[in-house]
């Protein structure tokens, strides 16, 4: 009987030397503002039937809404989804969080200049040392984070701008080589208006708010190479009103174009739904978007992806040369602000674990997406304009957008908007940006203001 | 003549009062000057004030003069950096000077709609109550909704320029919302639309309560039409419209919830209000800059509305 009460008391040591190594998994994972790199591997002590709440984007792809819901089965966690309308994202999802609201997990942009305004330090987890950041080569160098800590977890793959159009219309008004810079982009608009009169040239989305901003990013994004020219503004040792800064010369085309008749007449309050619908149908000869737009393409065309593909290429375009532009996507992009309940806290590191591990492969053979996670085989049946997006990217140069890591310039698209409709001129735009730079980067006491 | 019966019939019952307060009834409660009750019945309605509203003015003024944003935890006192800053960044006076040309549209608007949808709906039948039904059901639906519904009629594809096209030779495709002539009118004329059903109930109940007699004796005397209404009607309603000015001068005032479904603020800044451009700075985590907008909607309303509010109540006592 002696050895059956060795084996009794060894099984309920190894039952309490497991439960200790849970708990301190627990603990440590809770603990406000501690790192989780030494329990990256670990358990994260989550419970399932915990609820947890998640602000998303509402145009969140049905892949990830998808991934949502295996995290769900998975896990046993309960997850509430709350979405936040994708035209006015930003202000919308701000406006919740200023209200001292927070959810469980967070879906928003990753760039520096987004972060920033979420205060990280006093509001996010630290998720340094977590698996994923090790497997995304130097993404977590430009994407959530600040001062060596990363506050975020990113699953997509990057927004790359550039400009879509109608391969029909090019060919009708003999553009056969799509423009590449400033003066070229230009000379096409005249041309697409003398030879397919009722087509417009470039159609502008004033009334979604946030494309307007895309087409002038696209003709400074050659000036910024490496971000250097970011780290200046960012730094106090370039701005964006300096004499001929490329900010300046991006509005200043963008004026042109304007003058020219090149954007639709309602171009200060149509919306982007009408400006891809107007694409795929060849009655707007471009639109300057990012690659997440591809899905809203399909959708106008009636779920027709192959419609798609023949119909509609990219080209990447600058202001001197072309370049790819992109940003680190808000579309599948994970913060934890810091709850103080240990158990929901345990169960959304659970989902940033989830997301970015057991359930991405599935995700992106779903999504047909590029894996920005290392390990993970590239998905059969990506669409052949998604891959024609992605060789420019690869094929560079790719830069990032000058805004990622430059605070206050939230305001830049209702200038853009006041540009349309001629009330004020490119400089005014420059200085005032300027401005609210300036007011962004005192408030966030970042170095060299 | 006119005048002789107007004095008798509005003289009738102020001595009838004089008579009732000169009765000293055996029930009558102690004047409220004599009894000192009234202080504890007007105690909940004074801390609910203080409470709901002055104190959270108060809070929100001491944050209009401080450097509160997103950005960092510490709160410190900046004078009026703020004011400053929204002056520099071309925000402050443009927003004011929008949110009060919003006001005057849709004092026009909503005080012009009502008052003639009022006049039509007066009398009391089952076709006027249908309508005074209908029109009552925008002020039921969600200014958010009611923004998104106009937004789509009011398309340069929409119904309305759909209509305009069959009734007008040519096409018609103006933008109403994207163009900066038309946009502030035509979100104040939703706006009007939205709460007309209110000021014409308002409007109705002051025409429903001047004397029959006053508007018979005038016919009486051979006043048409346009004189009883000029001359009689309009000035016994002299305190339904102060009513109505008040609240649809604070309603525009405050104006937020129909733009930002419609035009956001656009095109360009052409329908931001003070309260639209508070919203783009807190959504900038600039909630420093947004108090000072927010202070400034309140001490607008105050010094617009309270002397014209009293500027009217002296009128009515004339």
């Amino acid at each position: 009987m002696r050895w059956m009460l060795r084996a009794v008391i060894t099984a309920v040591l190894l039952v309490a030397a497991a439960f200790a190594v849970t708990a301190c998994g627990s603990s440590d994972d809770s603990s406000e503002g501690s790192s989780t790199s030494s329990s990256a591997s670990a358990t994260t002590g989550a419970k399932p039937g915990t609820k947890i709440t998640l602000w998303h984007n509402s145009a969140d792809p049905p892949a990830l809404r998808q991934l949502y819901k295996d995290f769900e089965a998975d896990t046993g966690i309960k997850l509430e989804a709350i979405a936040n309308p994708s035209a006015g994202f930003e202000d919308t999802t701000l406006t919740r969080w200023a209200s001292g609201s927070r959810p469980d997990v967070l879906e928003y942009h990753p760039t520096v200049t987004n972060l920033l305004a979420l205060n990280p330090r006093a509001n996010l987890r630290d998720l340094s040392g977590e698996a994923y950041i090790a497997k995304s080569g130097d993404l977590y160098r430009s994407a959530a984070t600040v001062d060596g800590k990363t506050y975020g977890a990113v699953i997509g793959f990057p927004q790359v701008f550039g400009i879509f159009y109608n391969k029909d219309v090019f060919a009708r008004a003999g553009i056969d080589t799509p423009p590449t810079n400033a003066a070229e982009l230009i000379e096409a608009c005249r041309t697409i208006l003398a030879r397919t009169p009722g087509v417009v040239p470039i159609a502008e989305s004033g009334g979604s708010q946030w494309p307007v901003q895309v087409l002038p990013t696209l003709l400074m994004g050659d000036a910024n190479p490496d971000n250097t020219w970011g780290q200046e503004l960012r730094s106090n040792r370039a701005h964006l009103d300096d004499d001929g800064s490329p900010f300046t010369r991006a509005m200043e085309t963008y004026k042109q174009l304007r003058d020219d008749g090149c954007f639709n007449r309602d171009a200060a309050s149509a919306t982007v739904e009408n400006s891809v619908r107007g694409l795929v149908e060849g009655r707007v000869a471009m639109v300057a978007l990012h690659s997440d737009m591809i899905a809203a393409m399909v959708a106008a065309a009636g779920g027709d992806a192959a419609k798609v593909d023949g119909s509609i290429g990219f080209f990447a375009v600058g202001g001197e040369s072309p370049a790819a532009t992109y940003i680190p996507s808000p579309i599948g992009s994970y913060y934890l602000p810091r709850t103080g309940d240990a158990d929901r806290e345990a169960a959304a590191l659970e989902f940033i674990r989830y997301v970015t591990g057991r359930g991405y492969g599935r995700y992106i053979a779903s999504a047909r997406a590029f894996p920005v996670i290392e390990g993970t085989p590239e998905p059969e049946g990506v669409s052949a304009l998604a891959r024609e997006v992605k060789a420019s990217y690869d094929r560079g140069p790719a830069n990032i957008a000058y805004a990622a890591d430059v605070p206050g310039v939230g305001g830049v698209m209702v200038l853009i908007n006041k540009l349309l409709i001629g009330q004020v001129e490119p400089e005014q735009i420059s200085e005032q940006t300027q401005k609210a730079v300036e007011q962004a980067a005192k408030a966030a006491k970042l170095e060299g203001w | 003549m006119a005048s002789t019966t107007l004095t008798q019939a509005t003289g009738a019952p102020e001595q009838t009062a004089v008579r009732a307060s000169e009765q000293p009834g055996p029930r009558r409660r102690k004047s409220p000057r004599a009894g000192g009750h009234w202080p504890f019945f007007a105690l909940p309605a004074v801390v609910l004030v203080a409470v709901f509203f002055a104190l959270p003015f108060l809070l929100n003024a001491g944050f209009a003069f401080s450097d509160w944003s997103g950005f960092s935890e510490e709160i410190g006192f900046n004078g009026v950096d703020n004011f400053r800053t929204l002056i520099d960044q071309e925000i402050f006076w443009p927003a004011v000077r929008t949110t009060l040309m919003y006001a005057g549209f849709m004092l026009v608007f909503a005080i012009g709609i009502s008052l003639s949808l009022a006049l039509l709906l007066e009398q009391t039948t089952r076709i006027n109550t249908i309508f005074r039904s209908l029109f009552f059901v925008p002020v039921l639906i969600s200014p958010l909704a009611a923004g998104y519904i106009w937004k789509g009629m009011l398309a340069s594809n929409g119904p309305i320029n759909g209509m305009l096209s069959f009734l007008l030779p040519g096409t018609v495709d103006t933008a109403w919302l994207g163009d900066p002539t038309t946009a502030l009118p035509a979100v104040a004329l939703i706006e009007a639309w939205k709460w007309s059903g209110l000021i014409t109930l308002v409007y109705i109940a002051g025409l429903k309560a001047i004397p029959k007699e006053m508007l018979e004796a005038a016919m009486i005397d051979g006043a048409n039409a346009w004189t009883r209404f000029w001359r009689i009607r309009l000035r016994m309603l002299a305190p339904a419209l102060t009513f109505n000015v008040a609240v649809t001068l604070a309603i525009a005032l405050m104006a937020y919830d129909v733009i930002a479904p419609t035009t956001a603020g656009g095109p360009g800044d052409h329908t931001t209000t003070l309260n639209i451009a508070m919203r783009l700075q807190w959504g900038q985590s600039f909630f420093g800059p947004a108090s000072a907008l927010s202070l400034t909607v309140a001490v607008l309303i105050v010094v617009s509305a309270v002397p014209l509010v009293m500027w009217m109540r002296k009128k009515e006592v004339n």
